[in-house]
């Protein structure tokens, strides 16, 4: 008895000890994905235009499916991490991020059990055309980001009029002009509420969109004119927020 | 019949002792039953004074609390100097934050305008 005891405390010690060491592991990081810039697969491509082989080409589809597992890896942590995106939002552009990964993996089986250099290069050409992860699904995320993340600036300047207000009325009431300082929160809230109409109507507008779309031709005028309408709001913003420190200013 | 206990039965036992010895050690401020029973009356008063200079100690807390208003007395010496420090606008705060935003709404902007050579 007199030795099992400590064999119990022992083994309890161990256990502890396995039980602490696993925890590190799983809290291990994971290694980085490779890089997702243009020209990461630019050897590769030179490769195909001086000997077009079936090795190189799926060297090339490879790659470039890779980067896009890069960079749609890059748009998921994005989205996660968005203190912005409002959760409707967040749960459609990581649905859709999910699925293109999903395509692009089964695009990528398909490409390395090719044996014929035609359908390689057939299926090289979609990996662009049927996932537009580039030119669709990351204008998207970062456009649909955008927009929730001027959305996101209404509540917070509601918050600054309604303490500003506070303050003209007290100046008011201790008998100080407060035109200049009632005209700049006027101009903060109207600048503020342009920005939102600007920005509200997005993402309904943005989501939907399909890669058919793009290549059809009808994509990107809604995605150009939606970062032209959030650069415009973006411009609204900083402006109110011109007139908040206007009128804070004047109230001194 | 075999009445050997088995060496579960013993584990169980030791532990059991274990327990009640810990239980017992462990109470604070034994009540009478807990009383060594030879404990002499010069014992007990020696323990009646230690009692009494263990009550006398939250006064000497008391005491010692006092320190941190010399502490706060000394940390006020600074505000009552000639050049008081700026109280912080809450304002600042909330317009700082809207600023974080708006940089992030110019992140996500910028970051939607990469072809990625599609």
């Amino acid at each position: 008895m007199k030795t099992r005891i400590p064999a119990m405390f022992a083994g309890l010690a161990l256990g502890g000890a396995l039980l602490l060491s696993s925890v590190g592991a799983a809290a291990a990081v994971t290694p980085p994905p490779g890089s997702s810039g243009n020209n990461v697969c630019s050897a590769q491509a030179a490769a195909m235009k001086t000997g077009a082989t079936i090795e190189t080409a799926r060297a090339l589809g490879d790659c470039e499916i890779g980067r896009r597992f890069t960079t749609l890896a890059a748009l998921s942590a994005k989205i996660a991490a968005s203190k912005v995106l409002s959760p409707s939002d967040s749960a459609a552009l990581q649905s859709e991020v999910a699925s293109t990964k999903t395509g692009l993996t089964s695009l990528k089986a398909t490409i390395d059990s090719e044996t014929s250099l035609p359908a390689l290069r057939a299926d090289i050409t979609k990996i662009a055309v049927d996932y537009r992860v580039y030119l669709l699904v990351a204008p998207q995320v970062h456009l649909v980001s955008a927009a929730d993340g001027v959305i996101a600036a209404q509540a917070r300047f509601a918050d600054v009029n309604t303490k500003l207000a506070a303050r003209i009325a007290a100046a008011k009431a201790a008998g100080k002009n407060t035109t200049t300082a009632q005209a700049a929160l006027d101009a903060m809230n109207a600048a503020v509420a342009t920005a939102i109409s600007l920005a509200q109507p997005l993402p309904a507008k943005l989501l939907p969109l399909t890669p058919a779309q793009y290549n059809s031709g009808t994509a990107g005028p809604i995605v150009t004119s939606a970062r032209a309408a959030l650069g415009q709001a973006r411009d609204q913003l900083k402006a109110a927020m011109a007139s908040a420190k206007a009128c804070r200013e004047a109230l001194k | 019949m075999n009445h050997q206990p088995s060496s579960a039965t013993r584990l169980a036992a030791i532990v059991l002792l274990v327990g009640i010895a810990v239980v017992a050690c462990g109470r604070p401020n034994g009540t009478a039953e807990d009383q060594p029973a030879g404990s002499t009356p010069a014992a007990q008063q020696s323990q009646a004074d230690q009692a009494a200079t263990d009550s006398a100690a939250p006064s000497s807390l008391t005491t010692d609390s006092a320190a941190p208003g010399d502490a706060a007395t000394n940390s006020a010496a600074p505000a009552a100097s000639p050049t008081p420090a700026a109280t912080a606008d809450p304002l600042d705060t909330q317009l700082s934050n809207i600023d974080s935003l708006l940089n992030g709404v110019n992140g996500s902007l910028s970051g939607s305008d990469t072809s990625g050579g599609e």
